[in-house]
């Protein structure tokens, strides 16, 4: 760390500390988590970015979606979705969630993952490689320098388009409202 | 004058553990042939967790998590770090003994409250691994007291100074505690209380932002303490802080490379470990002290 | 005059309540609560004047004696004063409940009796009161259907005790000619040492079946779990002390300290100390594998009670305060534990440690009792078990037991286990959907729970309050006076400084809170928003309560059993066969029967001539 940095983390600690401890909640959506293990371990050693796994939602700030979203899936990423706490991100990782991939017409999984939770950023590829992730998380810290991380407000701004599209897949969700919903617009 | 002491004790056993949680960072990397996160990277996460939006399941669940880094701290306040004592007239080793069940308790009412069995599960193997480690703890926290016949904190430090360490007078109550000390310390083997992969970290199952953060720092205060007892009572304390620090570090450098090499025990597996040698070698040295 | 007349209101006041039970219910719980407040008023106008001795009633030319000196106004007050509250909490308890004159009547009578007992000046006087309170707390154990067993356990061995207490009280007539307390006091040298220790052996196994010492403790589980809730408040408080009482008055009063420490050349209190020691381990870590509330909470009474004789037996000046301060502290955090059991009984209609859970958004009050309650039991800094713990293991460790010191801090531990566990399993977890519209408890419950939960941190906080009245105590009974002030003790062995400890958590806790108050401010949600692995949690029996510490059950479940009742019932069923195979003689044929006659005419025969046969 030299004095540049210094400044600027004391001026803004929590720009700074949101930049450089990703805690990555671990949650394998399909093949795509087999890149995780090698990226977290001696190989690629992602803890020299502060990025760790965690076991629970409520202490993660990042969220990875690796690989394709089945409908059973979704269910589970919404959830835990909602349940971590803000401010959050969200990576999809691989083809499969940007636009179907390899499973664009099976008739159960998702093709749109931003539909149903609000995306910061996408790793294109079947499969990335795991430096694909570094390049993702330093990508991730200018965007949160600069402010443009903000898709977990855009969550809350239009939960309703959100929420309608979740129950359109899934039919009626088993908890309440994250947000208040105006019914009436 | 003693509010100064106790604000600078805080600071320095808080900036101390943060030193040592980062350095094991480090050299677990290391053994890894990793690089490994910067020594301040605690730091990074404390600060993060601070600016991050929790969730609280009511009223318990405020206050417990206080009540635990409270009593992590006033613990804390009882041990000599070097010169510094701030509550040095108050009771004592058996007032720490009673202390050091504060922080733990005040995790388990908050914790609790979020109604989440993984939490249930994870409390129960805390106080199932408390009452392991006690039996051999307690043995040999009464044969220090035995020994030197006192219970005052300082006064066992300044009998060491005068003769020579607790080490060599009780050698196997020594060993014992150094035995026990991962487990008090919760490091690898025995980290079956907050185990990510079997239950989601236990306790913390559903603290986020300020929640985790305190609990997090309560575990620095607790990691402190515990290596502090150990220099305290076997290794002849410090005239100054500095010293009391030196002769930390190589007893958490045993205590880390023995966390680095080993996979988790199952909480039975800890439990029979606790009860079997350490309490076998920690009687041996209550009697080699009652003989004596 | 005054202690007669505390006598006379007690006794009286107790048959008018029933009187009155039988004009209106109403009338009947307003003179209930005026008498019990009005003993308590009265017992603490003898505040000032303990020492006093009087003759009250003469029997046969036999004068029987009051008392009053500290240890008796000590008892007194906290007798009077648990039995206040237990009246309020059962106004609501007892409610439409059948036979409520005879439990108003009979929880006077428990509590005139005990007063009897700790005023007595004579040891005749002594042993009327003991039994009259004995036998109401038969019918009391035994006032519901499901106690009767309980209550003939419980009177059994009471019966024993009190007929070992009488050949004890007949061995001192016999050699001294006096019951006087004082009397005897005064004469006890002349006495040889084997008599001493014979009248120590058989007073200690009538106060030690009262006490619930460790061999003659099978009483006690049930009577305590099978009585009404401010029963068990009472009994568990006071009324089982009473046997700490009892041993106070053999040990340091008539026996003597000097005396008591010499028989067999110490051996004695080396024993006393043991099977105490011996109760803390057995009884605490026995209440770990319960699953009823109250049974969890009885057997804590027995392994505390171990506490209270390990440090009377002891005998060391902080020893046997600490041993007194734990009966009081006991009684307080018991009677608070009885009664939020109780008040969580009233409204849910069970105490199964496993269907419960998460009663604490719906009863607040009874939960803070449970936890100030719990504190106090485990002993944590600043409440006010913590103190008197804290006299006890210094005494033992710096006079050189550390074994004995090693048993009751290793009870605390599995007090510990056991009172998260009921702490858990009742209060804290998922809230099951039948229990998800009780309402709090009525305020008559709330109300000593209140009261009970402020004593604990009160007497925590500043134990020199209790501690002074114990000083002037131990005075009485031959100690060297102990520095007491307001903040805590003093001694030549170490100081303990409350109030410092207080102001350090206070002055931290508060700093940790304006830390959490810079962080975001908490979203509040509902239990059922937690992390189930992505899913919504179950809406029932999403809690881990049975099997609590299963893997630690695993290991204690062989060791930890009731090994005396096993051993009991081995006994009873030996009795059994034996009685079996003895009726197999009666075969019903008259032939036999002669056979037998002849036979036993042909062995007398025999017998006759000598076994010479031949």
């Amino acid at each position: 760390m030299d004095r540049e940095q210094v400044i600027k983390a004391l001026k803004d600690s929590g720009k700074w500390g949101h930049k450089y401890s990703f805690w990555v909640v671990y949650f394998c959506t399909g093949c795509g988590i087999i890149e995780i293990p090698p990226v977290i371990t001696s190989r690629w050693d992602a803890e020299r970015f502060g990025v760790i796994p965690v076991a629970t939602p409520r202490q993660a700030n990042l969220f990875l979606i690796t690989g394709y979203v089945s409908l059973k899936t979704l269910r589970a990423i919404i959830r835990t979705y909602e349940q971590m706490p803000e401010p959050k991100y969200t990576v999809g990782f691989g083809s499969c969630p940007i636009n179907g991939g390899m499973y664009w017409d099976s008739y159960n999984t998702i093709k749109h993952l931003d539909k149903y939770i609000p995306i910061d950023g996408w790793i294109a590829g079947c499969m990335p490689r795991p430096e694909a992730i570094f390049i993702a998380v330093t990508h991730l810290w200018t965007m949160i320098d600069k402010g443009m991380a903000d898709a977990y407000k855009k969550y809350r701004e239009q939960y309703k388009y959100y929420r309608r599209n979740q129950e359109m897949v899934l039919g009626e969700l088993e908890w309440p409202p994250l947000y208040p919903i105006d019914e009436d617009e | 004058m003693v509010i100064l002491l106790i604000v600078g004790s805080i600071v320095i056993g808080f900036m101390v553990g943060v030193l040592f949680l980062g350095f094991s960072r480090k050299i677990k990397a290391r053994i890894h042939w990793r690089y490994g996160p910067p020594l301040y990277q605690p730091i990074i996460d404390i600060v993060k967790l601070f600016h991050q939006e929790s969730v609280s399941h009511g009223f318990l669940f405020d206050f417990g998590i206080l009540l635990s880094l409270g009593g992590a701290i006033v613990t804390l306040l009882f041990i000599p770090i070097g010169n510094i004592v701030p509550l040095h007239g108050s009771g004592g080793l058996l007032v720490v003994l009673y202390l050091m069940l504060i922080a733990p308790l005040g995790i388990a009412l908050s914790s609790v409250e979020a109604a989440n069995p993984n939490v249930s599960i994870g409390i129960s193997r805390k106080f199932i691994l408390a009452l392991g480690y006690e039996i051999p703890f307690l043995l040999v926290a009464l044969s220090v007291m035995t020994n030197y016949g006192t219970t005052s904190f300082v006064e066992i430090v300044e009998l060491q100074r005068a003769s020579h360490w607790g080490i060599i007078s009780m050698p196997l109550s020594g060993i014992a505690l150094l035995l026990i000390l991962p487990v008090m310390m919760g490091m690898k083997p025995f980290d079956q209380v907050g185990a990510p992969q079997e239950i989601s970290s236990g306790p913390e199952v559903e603290y986020g932002g300020i929640y985790l953060a305190l609990s997090k720092i309560q575990h620095i205060y607790l990691i402190f303490i515990d290596i502090a007892l150990f220099v305290a009572l076997f290794m002849g304390g410090g005239s100054e802080p500095l010293t009391f620090f030196m002769k930390m570090l190589p007893i958490f450098l045993i205590v880390l490379l023995i966390s680095t090499v080993y996979p988790r025990f199952r909480i039975e597996q800890a439990f029979n470990y606790c009860i079997k040698w350490p309490t076998i070698i920690a009687f041996l040295g209550l009697l080699l002290v009652i003989w004596r | 005059m005054l202690l007669e007349c505390t006598l006379l209101i007690g006794f009286g006041g107790a048959f008018l309540v029933y009187l009155l039970g039988k004009i209106s219910a109403r009338v009947r719980d307003f003179f209930a609560i005026l008498l019990s407040v009005v003993l308590v008023v009265l017992v603490s106008l003898m505040y000032r004047t303990p020492g006093i001795e009087l003759t009250y009633f003469s029997f046969l030319d036999y004068p029987l004696r009051l008392k009053m000196d500290w240890i008796s106004w000590f008892f007194g007050i906290a007798v009077v004063s648990i039995n206040l509250f237990a009246m309020i909490f059962s106004l609501s308890d007892m409610n439409h409940k059948k036979r409520v004159d005879l439990f108003y009547l009979l929880m006077l009578l428990v509590n005139a009796g005990m007063l009897g007992v700790v005023f007595s000046g004579d040891l005749i006087s002594f042993y009327i009161y003991w039994e009259i309170m004995s036998w109401s707390t038969f019918l009391l154990i035994s006032f519901k259907k499901e106690g009767w067993s309980a209550g003939l356990k419980y009177i059994i061995l009471s019966i024993i005790g009190s007929f070992s207490m009488l050949v004890g009280m007949l061995v001192i007539y016999s050699q001294l000619g006096t019951f006087n307390i004082s009397a005897i006091m005064e004469q006890m040298h002349t006495l040889s040492p084997g008599y001493i220790f014979s009248t120590l052996l058989l007073f200690s196994i009538s106060f030690g079946i009262k006490n619930a010492l460790m061999p003659l403790h099978t009483w006690l589980p049930d009577a305590y779990t099978e009585s009404e809730s401010p029963f068990s408040a009472v009994i568990s408080g006071m009324l089982t002390r009473m046997g700490i009482y009892g041993f106070l008055l053999i040990l340091f009063v008539i026996i003597g300290l000097g005396r008591y420490l010499e028989v067999g050349s110490g051996g004695y209190s080396f024993i006393l100390s043991w099977l105490g020691a011996i109760t803390i381990i057995m009884g605490t870590f026995i209440a770990l594998l319960q699953n009823d509330a109250k049974k969890l909470l009885a057997w804590h009474g027995i392994g505390q009670g171990g506490y209270m004789i390990l440090g009377i037996a002891y005998g060391s000046s902080l020893a046997v305060a600490g041993g007194i301060f734990h009966t009081l502290n006991h009684a307080i955090y018991i009677v608070l534990l009885y009664f939020s059991v109780g008040a969580v009984e009233y409204r849910t209609h069970t105490r199964d440690l496993n269907s419960l859970g998460g009663i604490i958004k719906k009863m607040p009050i009874a939960f803070m009792g449970a936890l100030l309650g719990i504190s106090g039991l485990i002993g944590v800094p600043l409440t006010n078990g913590f103190v008197s713990k804290w006299l006890l293991y210094k005494s033992l460790i710096l006079n050189h037991s550390p074994f004995l010191a090693f048993a009751a801090l290793i009870g605390t531990w599995g007090t510990i286990l056991s009172v998260y566990k009921f702490l858990h399993n009742m209060f804290l977890g998922q809230l099951p959907e039948k229990y998800s519209n009780i309402k709090r408890a009525p305020f008559s419950m709330q109300f000593p729970i209140i009261v009970f939960s402020f004593t604990i941190i009160l007497f925590g906080v500043l134990p020199g309050i209790p501690l002074n009245i114990i000083g002037k105590m131990m005075e009485n009974m031959g100690f060297a006076s102990m520095q007491v002030n307001i903040w805590g003790i003093v001694t030549e062995m170490g100081t303990l400084n409350t109030v410092n400890i207080f102001f350090a958590i206070i002055l931290v806790v508060f700093g940790i809170y304006i830390l959490y108050r810079i962080g975001f401010r908490s979203k509040r949600v509902t239990q059922e928003d937690t992390y189930a692995a992505g899913h919504p949690a179950p809406r029932d029996k999403y809690a881990y309560t049975s099997e609590f510490y299963a893997p630690l059950f695993r290991e204690m479940k062989p060791i930890f059993r009731e090994w005396v009742s096993i051993f009991f019932e081995k006994i009873v069923k030996f009795g059994g066969t034996l009685s079996d195979t003895i009726r197999k003689i009666y075969v019903g044929d008259l032939g036999t029967y002669v056979l037998y006659i002849v036979l036993f005419l042909a062995f007398l025969l025999i017998l006759r001539m000598g076994w010479n046969l031949w």
